[in-house]
């Protein structure tokens, strides 16, 4: 024990408390900044040859919650896969338009329904006519644009699949390069908060696309593993590969090679929405959007332009066109043979004997596709038969549908129906997510920066401070008394 | 060291995720009060939009139907006013033809039989009345006339009679010619078959096939032409033949008149039917018109009282952000 142990003491707190202040001043600096760790500072008393002298600053604790984080980033993901699964089922139903819209599919068959019966009232009359081939044509063109849009949501998830993989691959990247910065610190007994919270940032990049658990290794790095089992990072980075196709078109699969399929290291890795090493993010969305839900939408598609098609080509409607000729509703202007089901929407086209924009002449309409010349003006038999088979109950050849036979208008509400189920599920099951999300979000954001603590903090390092100084100031006056005697 | 404190930001972030909720649930509420129906009909019918669609469908049909039955009706309705007309020209003649036939004096039947070409005329005229661009009794050949006109018709019927000698040949002759498949219905009746019938209502048809060539009409143009020969002099010179003639066409249009009754009848009854679907379809169309509603609409007073509370809800948010901004230590440490 001498005069200048407490100086030392003294000055060792104040070394302490400008340390403190440091780290407060960080702290509030940060209060706004998301996956930023609050820090501590660990201190202890500082002994000399086996008595206190003063006060040391062991290091700086950065406070996480790793288990907290880790259901929060599994949330993330999953939020982020119901949202976007619910996004593409919420544009598809707009689409085909439901019974809210003006434009939406049944609208529009109900409307080419009416203009049929309205003509067989006066079948002479070029208004109502034209009045059923627009309302026709309108019909086509909305389903054509439903299957297109369904083709470029396919393509907008191509792209999406190879931005969200080349993010992954960057994050990748950082988090081992970080890694390696954090070995290298944490060995010259660094401070390594900052880095750390670069490093979650980064992880937090891959967890929203890839759902992961992050697994501690020695010497402060981390391993990355899908929960799906597939290993993202532990030591090295893995690197994910993907090939854009940039436009898809109906027909192109993953499994006919046409579509890139993802690769890790090099080596295939499956893609399934369920139970695959990737499952339960958004990169897993898109690829269901991609391979699974935008397919499946554009088969009812094709199935529903597939019953048009056949009930308007039935040898017994309009005896005048010759055996095999294709109806009003034509596969690109030829008949439709059942192979080429696939992207049918897109393809339907009027029949262009009956289309005056491509030379033919409305009159076939009421007097037969194949008929030479007009017939009589009143005769509304055969735009009665188009009625009636619009109308009849027909068993659907394709589409998956329950058994039983409906009418035209019923099919395509069903379709419509099974979608805005869908929807209806999907958002209710993102609302969860998203709801679960919140909640973790909420648990981890309060154990961040509290800048009414700090401020408490910064009050008690100011006192310290303030009495350091003064137990200095007062040694000094001793000294000098001392040096005065 | 046990967590004493709650992060800033995880108030902002409570206030600002509920802040959006609540207008979120703002907006969607006052766009169903402006509106009356649900914004979202697909959830509120847990996706199944089977009925609804339906409902639409079966209410677009009778939009279609009430055309048809209206411009039906008029058709139908026109067709009775022309047969109304025929009717009473030709019972106005036959008295007239019967009266002169029991007189003396060629003058009395000369004026007849230039009367009756007068009502020949008028007839073949009703005969080809359109409505809009539609002839009413040329069965499918809706665009142009029904029958020939009255100076062709009786041209015609010249060379049939020409070696008629007496009144009795004439009847026959003008009898035959009129009931042949090569006479009238080749030569004076220009329109086509009957119409097919039309739909009026689900699942139902009405059935306008009336034609000039139909046999009633056939039977009353008969006679007037019989007249009206008259005036083109057949059987010149022998009085009492004429007489004779003038008499026959007067009991042949006599006799056409029941067929006439049943015809008018006839169109009666389908008028009748068109009108009764037409009241059945939009009676049908109100009540799908009040399920439909019943299934989308959106419940005033309960949308309006969940807006209010989601407005209070929000007011107070607003309150208690403004005030949790204000408590904050640095404002005290001055």
């Amino acid at each position: 024990m001498s005069i200048t142990g407490s100086l030392s003491s003294a000055l060792s707190g104040l070394n302490a408390a400008a340390r403190a202040a440091e780290i407060v001043s960080s702290n509030v600096a940060n209060a706004l900044t998301e996956g930023y760790g609050r820090r501590e500072l660990q201190t202890t008393a500082r002994t000399i040859g086996g008595s206190g002298q003063g006060v040391t600053v062991t290091g700086v604790v950065r406070r996480s919650d790793p288990i907290l984080i880790g259901d929060r980033r599994l949330a993330q993901a999953s939020s982020g896969d119901r949202s976007t699964t619910a996004g593409f089922l919420m544009r598809l139903e707009r689409l085909l338009g439901t019974t809210d819209s003006a434009t939406s599919l049944n609208g529009r068959i109900s409307d080419f329904d009416t203009a049929l019966l309205e003509a067989t009232s006066r079948p002479e009359a070029e208004s109502r006519l034209s009045k059923v081939m627009d309302t026709a044509k309108a019909l086509v063109v909305h389903l054509s644009n439903a299957g297109n849009e369904i083709q470029v949501a396919r393509s907008m998830a191509d792209d999406q699949i190879e931005s969200q993989v080349s993010q992954v691959n960057t994050a990748l990247g950082r988090v081992a390069e970080l890694n390696g910065q954090i070995r290298a610190t944490q060995g010259l007994g660094r401070d390594t908060s900052a880095l750390l919270d670069q490093r979650q940032q980064a992880i937090d990049t891959v967890a929203k696309i890839i759902p992961l658990r992050e697994v501690p290794r020695s010497n402060g790095q981390v391993a990355l593993f899908t929960t799906g089992g597939a290993v993202l990072l532990d030591g090295h980075a893995a690197t994910l590969g993907f090939t854009p196709v940039g436009v898809v078109v109906a027909g192109m699969t993953q499994g006919s090679g046409a579509l890139s399929g993802l690769t890790l290291n090099g080596k295939p890795l499956s893609t399934v929405a369920d139970g695959g090493p990737i499952s339960g993010g958004t990169l897993a969305a898109q690829f269901a959007i991609r391979d699974e839900l935008a397919p499946a939408a554009q088969g009812k598609l094709d199935a529903i332009a597939r019953d048009l098609t056949a009930r308007f080509a039935d040898p017994a409607l309009d005896a005048t066109r010759a055996p095999g000729a294709p109806g009003l509703f034509t596969d690109g202007g030829g008949a439709f043979l059942a192979i080429n089901e696939t992207g049918l929407a897109q393809r339907l086209s009027i029949n262009a004997a009956a289309d005056p924009a491509t030379g033919g002449a409305l009159w076939r309409l009421r007097d037969g596709l194949g008929a030479m010349a007009p017939g009589a003006s009143g005769n509304a038999q055969l735009l009665k038969d188009m009625q009636s088979a619009l109308n009849a109950l027909r068993t659907p050849a394709s589409g998956g549908f329950m058994a039983g036979a409906r009418s035209f208008s019923t099919l395509a509400a069903d379709v419509v129906s099974g979608t805005a189920t869908a929807r209806v599920a999907a958002e209710g099951e993102a609302s969860f997510a998203a709801a679960r999300l919140d909640t973790l979000s909420e648990l981890e954001l309060e154990g961040g920066v509290d800048t009414d603590q700090e401020m408490q903090s910064l009050l008690l390092i100011e006192q310290a401070y303030s009495a350091n100084a003064k137990v200095i100031s007062v040694v000094g006056d001793m000294i000098q008394t001392l040096l005065g005697m | 060291m046990p967590s004493v404190s709650i992060g800033d930001l995880a108030q902002s972030f409570v206030l600002r995720r509920q802040n959006v909720t609540l207008k979120q649930d703002m907006q969607r509420l006052s766009k169903e009060l402006t509106t009356g129906v649900v914004s979202d009909t697909a959830s509120r019918v847990s996706g199944d939009l089977g009925p609804i669609s339906g409902i639409d469908a079966s209410l677009a049909r009778l939009k279609g139907y009430r055309a048809v039955t209206a411009e039906a009706g008029l058709f139908a309705g026109s067709m009775q006013a022309a047969l109304g007309v025929i009717d009473g020209l030709a019972g106005n003649l036959s008295s007239s033809l019967l009266a002169a036939s029991s007189g003396a004096g060629t003058s009395r039947i000369d004026a007849v039989g230039s009367d009756a070409l007068q009502k020949l005329q008028t007839v073949l005229s009703a005969l080809n009345s359109r409505v809009g661009d539609r002839t009413l009794f040329a069965g499918n050949q809706t665009m142009g006339n029904a029958v020939v006109d009255a100076e062709s018709l009786l041209s015609t019927l010249d060379s049939v009679v020409a070696a008629s000698i007496s009144a009795a040949d004439v009847e026959t002759a003008v009898t035959a010619w009129f009931n042949a498949p090569t006479g009238f219905a080749a030569t004076g009746y220009q329109g086509g078959p009957n119409l097919a019938a039309l739909s009026v209502a689900p699942g139902e048809e009405a059935n306008l096939d009336v034609t000039a060539n139909d046999p009633a009409l056939r039977a009353t143009l008969k006679g007037l032409a019989m007249a009206a020969l008259l005036d083109r002099g057949v059987l010149g010179g022998q009085a009492t033949g004429r007489q004779d003639l003038a008499r026959r066409a007067g009991e042949s249009l006599l006799a056409s008149q029941t067929d006439m009754a049943n015809l008018a009848a006839r169109v009666g009854m389908v008028e009748a039917q068109i009108e009764t679907a037409s009241v059945r379809n939009s009676n049908e169309s109100i009540a799908l018109q009040i399920a439909r509603t019943d299934i989308v609409s959106a419940d005033p007073y309960e949308t309006a009282s969940r807006l209010e509370e989601a407005q209070a809800q929000l007011e107070k948010i607003y309150a208690i952000t403004a005030r949790m901004t204000r408590l904050s230590l640095m404002d005290y440490l001055r």
